[in-house]
């Protein structure tokens, strides 16, 4: 009785669904978070009789034969990398991508991280780091007697003091960008990892070569869309009870065959 | 002569087979690009000798595929394809090419447009498309043609098996033509959308009820079937 382990595989893609769902609505306000969506695909065919077997003496062959499908599962669960919305903060150190690419962060490991989570923070020593303390690459540190900073769509950032007119440069923030950006390993805490997937990382200066540009003073809004989100839990629910049915037809079709005297 | 349980028998497997159809059907109710399985019944005629009646089987001898259009979804992805009307995408995969309606793609680490398998789709002259890695914005046009910051980069293609009848499916939504592929003119394709899975809830459910039942029917048949010949046994024996 193979209805009753397909419509099992029918429930748990339908769960994991509902799992990616609770997910995005959970991240709804993280800054720079992107929608998941998960995809699913059929699985491999029983052949009964396999197309074009012949099937009779004279040559006939079946047109079509008999396949029958063994479930689902799950295929990939894939990054909707869209554009968040803007929210206008007014840090000085809050910027935004608008566009393509990735603030590139040196993690305690010593590995490189990647984020479009763009509140940024100034470390006791100056020096600018994300809201966990990783410091940005490239090294940037501003000064301690610094009146303020501005940081340009270039990723230029100056700093203005009190005894001088003209600001200095202080350095410029980069973009990574990938080839596959959903192939980027998501570890938490807004951070993606390069794999084998993604690409290596092609740093460059925000506005050139595809990257997109900074704004001071704003960060990227989650780009989950709470309506879809909504329509799609309904759906998903609704799919989990329709395969939950066929185990009820299957076990009673089940039961019908043991009363057989 | 005892054969009338035999005949029930073919028809209480072939249900079970359906009800799989059904299952797999319903299991598959997300799964982009799927398309919806069929079952059909053949008789099956069986002669017996010395001028009795021939005794007719129901065999599971036909699958089915529905392609009928699913419903579009929105998602909005730069690589979400739906192909409008018919026609499938191509794809390479290491048994030979393929066809997909599932259109989830995503460049590799290499710029080569891939399904979420890894499996490279082929464009209208079956070679692979390229996207450049530095591209700002990709948009697709209903044709297929493929541009990067407005200059186009490929044409996707879209074909249509030789004999439909003889699409094989595999997993990972996608079917094999034996008899080969052929381009398609006249669908279009869609950017930032998927197509869902054609099928329909109501008209699964309504036939896993019909399943169910005509199962049931069999199962008393086989009950009343055993009742006759038991009392034959007793009339007989006393």
């Amino acid at each position: 009785m193979r209805a009753l382990t397909i419509a099992a595989t029918g429930m748990s893609a339908q769960q994991m669904r509902v799992e990616t769902i609770s997910n995005n609505l959970a991240n709804m306000n993280t800054t720079g978070y992107n929608a998941r969506r998960a995809e699913f695909s059929d699985m491999s065919y029983q052949q009964l009789a396999r197309a074009g077997t012949i099937s009779s003496a004279d040559g006939t062959v079946l047109p079509t034969g008999v396949q029958l499908g063994l479930g689902v599962r799950p295929s990939s669960v894939t990054v909707q990398l869209a554009q968040g919305s803007l929210s206008q903060t007014g840090g000085d150190l809050d910027v935004a991508i608008e566009g393509n690419g990735y603030l590139e962060v040196t993690l305690p490991s010593g590995q490189s991280g990647y984020t479009r989570d763009g509140a940024l923070k100034r470390a006791a020593d100056g020096q600018v780091v994300t809201s966990d303390g990783y410091p940005v690459v490239p090294d940037i540190t501003i000064p301690e007697d610094a009146r303020s900073i501005s940081i340009n769509a270039e990723g230029e950032l100056y700093a203005y003091f009190n005894d001088r007119v003209e600001p200095e440069l202080m350095g410029q923030l980069t973009l990574a960008n990938f080839s596959n950006a959903k192939g980027l390993e998501a570890i938490g805490g807004n951070l993606f990892l390069e794999t084998g997937a993604s690409g290596a990382a092609n740093v460059g200066v925000p506005g050139e070569n595809g990257l997109g540009t900074l704004r001071q003073g704003y960060l990227e809004d989650s780009s989950v869309d709470a309506v879809r989100e909504v329509t799609e839990l309904i759906e998903a629910q609704r799919g989990y009870e329709l395969n939950a049915k066929v185990i009820t037809a299957a076990d009673q079709m089940l039961a019908a065959t043991t009363q057989l005297r | 002569m005892e054969s009338s349980g035999y005949v029930t028998l073919t028809r209480q497997t072939g249900l079970m087979k359906e009800l799989q159809a059904v299952a797999n059907n319903l299991a598959n109710i997300s799964t982009t690009g799927f398309r919806k399985e069929g079952v059909i019944f053949a008789e099956h005629i069986e002669r017996l000798g010395n001028g009795e009646a021939s005794l007719s089987m129901a065999t599971a001898s036909v699958r089915n595929t529905d392609s009928r259009q699913g419903p579009l979804t929105q998602t909005g992805g730069t690589f979400d394809f739906a192909i409008e009307g018919e026609g499938f995408f191509l794809i390479d995969t290491p048994s030979g090419e393929r066809l997909t309606r599932a259109g989830v793609f995503t460049p590799n680490a290499e710029g080569e447009l891939v399904t979420m398998s890894g499996y490279q789709v082929l464009d209208n002259g079956g070679a692979p498309i390229f996207i450049p890695p530095d591209a700002e914005a990709i948009s697709l046009a209903a044709d297929g043609t493929m541009s990067a910051d407005g200059l186009p980069i490929a044409q996707i293609g879209l074909y249509q098996p030789v004999d439909p009848t003889g699409l094989t499916r595999e997993d990972g939504v996608r079917f094999a033509s034996e008899a080969g592929v052929e381009p398609i003119e006249g669908a279009s394709i869609l950017q930032g959308f998927v197509e869902d899975s054609n099928v329909d809830p109501v008209s699964e459910i309504a036939r896993m009820i019909e399943v169910q039942r005509s199962y049931e029917l069999g199962q008393t048949f086989l009950d009343k079937e055993d009742e006759r010949i038991r009392s034959v046994l007793q009339t007989l024996g006393r």
